[in-house]
């Protein structure tokens, strides 16, 4: 990914996502600094030093070093909002000379360094298994990618009040059960790191569902959980099961460009146009997949990856080895038992064995819990009864999958689907 | 050429419920309404303090701002250049300020020419 820049030739610019970046690695510093107790403080200067570039820069340009700008304002913000409160708090005192301490040997220290550390510790205090899953995502995305609650929202399709409640929810957590900011133990370290990776695709497959029109903003969640990805595999957490998770969103990443249209509708894979596929993002992602085989150990993250890495083989929807696929599925729904592994290998059977052979694999996932209220299965079986010519049906199917709750481009395509399917039965083809 | 100036009244609350992704992108869009050639001088005030003082039969009073709602803040100034108020009004019409509070645009009164010897 190239930084690029924003504003008018000329006048000063800012990296992108420079107020985002600098907002999480300061939280991630005051919090390890101070302890997870004191997160909201050190949320709140960041804040502050944000709201005070935003106030001053327009008028009196951007500073030099407006990381260490920002950097300095928060920090001091954060001794300032301590010394308030040494009244009531008999530690404030202490906390104040630590943070006093450190802040002094900010200059000197390799600050990168620090920092990435800083975000991997918040990584799994974000993933901690005594948050919920679905704050896990959440929280997350707020402090270790710099999202905030309305972008959230706005992402996993749910209001400001869910998503704001499941932070306050999760914060509380951290607070009660005093979650440390540090890597977890040796012994826990395995379980630990799954349960960050889940969260990193959960976040990735968040932005990468298509649905509403804020393709920007769902784009950038996709790219942060590839940042993060690449983050764990680049540290000493490193593991051939991070390098296939970062393979499967490179690849699927790459498809982004090409699976909405002009209009912002979707295309499906077969119908995509290749060209537009990111080669950068493919030489990535096999570059990852490569080292991610080396061992023995199969997860469910080298599964998936496969998976992605034989459609982006194929040099054409036609060509594209579903042999290959149906086998990786088989692998994947043993490994799993998901009902919606098993819809997706019920659509490679399809591809191999014909329609009626997929919509038998579909059956006995008919009413699964997992399904309720989903468009996605009643889409699927509506495919194939049109593929078996089976129109009556497969406009019941359309009809069903309408029902259900889903994005506009998504409502766009079944209605074209439930239009085709009924002029194919009126003229009886 | 006549001198103008803008002022930037807003509630500053709006600017705390952003994201700093939209924070990043609402002050570059400042920073370049900043940068146009026409943009003399230009300010922030801090929007917290103000007082209004006031003299009246030798009594002096103070109070808090004039504000009675909090959008009233006065928050900045410019000062821009046009040959007219009409051009001054069009000049500021993209004010990205204008989407979050008011631009209040007021030429400055020129000295008048005294007419000499």
């Amino acid at each position: 990914m190239t930084e690029e820049v924003q504003g008018e030739p000329g006048g000063p610019v800012l990296l992108e996502h420079l107020f985002r970046r600098e907002a999480v690695r300061i939280v991630a510093w005051l919090a390890r600094q101070l302890g997870s107790q004191h997160l909201q403080l050190a949320e709140d200067a960041a804040q502050e030093a944000m709201l005070r570039a935003a106030q001053l820069w327009p008028f009196r340009g951007v500073p030099e070093r407006p990381e260490g700008w920002l950097f300095r304002v928060a920090y001091n913000h954060a001794i300032s909002a301590l010394r308030k409160g040494v009244r009531f708090d008999d530690k404030a005192e202490a906390l104040i000379a630590a943070l006093e301490s450190r802040g002094e040997q900010t200059d000197a220290l390799d600050l990168d360094e620090t920092l990435r550390d800083d975000e991997l510790c918040m990584i799994f205090m974000c993933c901690h298994p005594e948050i919920s899953q679905d704050a896990r995502v959440a929280l997350s995305l707020k402090l270790v990618a710099g999202f905030g609650v309305g972008e959230i929202a706005r992402v996993f399709l749910v209001d400001e009040a869910t998503v704001a409640q499941r932070l306050v929810r999760a914060k509380k957590v951290i607070r009660e059960k005093r979650l440390p900011l540090a890597m977890p133990r040796k012994a826990a370290l395995s379980v630990r790191l799954d349960s960050v990776l889940e969260a990193i695709y959960l976040m990735f497959s968040g932005g990468y569902a298509a649905s509403s029109g804020e393709i920007l903003i769902r784009q950038d969640v996709c790219m942060e959980a590839l940042r993060l990805g690449r983050l764990l595999a680049a540290s000493w957490l490193g593991a051939p099961r991070v390098d296939a998770l970062v393979a499967l969103m490179a690849l699927q990443a790459a498809r982004l460009p090409a699976r909405t249209d002009a209009a912002g509708d979707l295309v499906l894979l077969e119908e995509q146009n290749r060209g537009l596929w990111d080669t950068g993002l493919i030489g990535l992602g096999f570059s990852y997949f490569g080292r991610a085989i080396v061992g023995d150990a199969v997860s469910v993250w080298h599964v998936q990856a496969a998976i992605a890495a034989t459609h982006a083989m194929a040099q054409s929807a036609q060509s594209t080895d579903w042999k290959a696929i149906l086998g990786h599925y088989d692998q994947l729904a043993e490994m799993t038992g998901s009902p919606v592994v098993a819809m997706n290998r019920a659509v490679a059977v399809m591809q191999v064995h014909g329609a009626a052979a997929g919509l038998r694999a579909l059956e006995p996932l008919a009413g699964h819990a997992a399904f309720r209220g989903y468009y996605l299965l009643p889409a699927v079986r509506g495919r194939m009864l049109m593929e078996l010519g089976r129109m009556a049906e497969a406009e019941d199917a359309f009809a069903e999958a309408l029902e259900c709750e889903c994005s506009e481009p998504e409502r766009r395509f079944l209605r074209e689907q439930l239009e085709r399917a009924r002029i194919l039965a009126a003229i009886g083809a | 050429m006549s001198k103008y100036i803008l002022l930037l009244r807003n509630d500053p609350s709006g600017w705390e419920k952003m994201s700093p992704e939209d924070m990043q992108k609402w002050m570059q869009r400042y920073i370049d309404w900043n940068n146009k050639p026409y943009v003399v001088q230009s300010d922030r005030l801090d929007s917290f303090t103000g007082r209004v003082m006031q003299k009246k039969d030798g009594k002096l009073s103070v109070t808090d701002g004039p504000y009675g709602e909090s959008h009233e803040v006065l928050g900045g100034y410019y000062t821009i250049e046009a040959k007219d108020f009409d051009e001054a009004v069009k000049l500021s019409s993209d004010h990205p300020h204008a989407e979050h509070g008011t631009v209040e645009i007021r030429e400055i009164m020129a000295m008048p020419e005294h007419g000499r010897g």
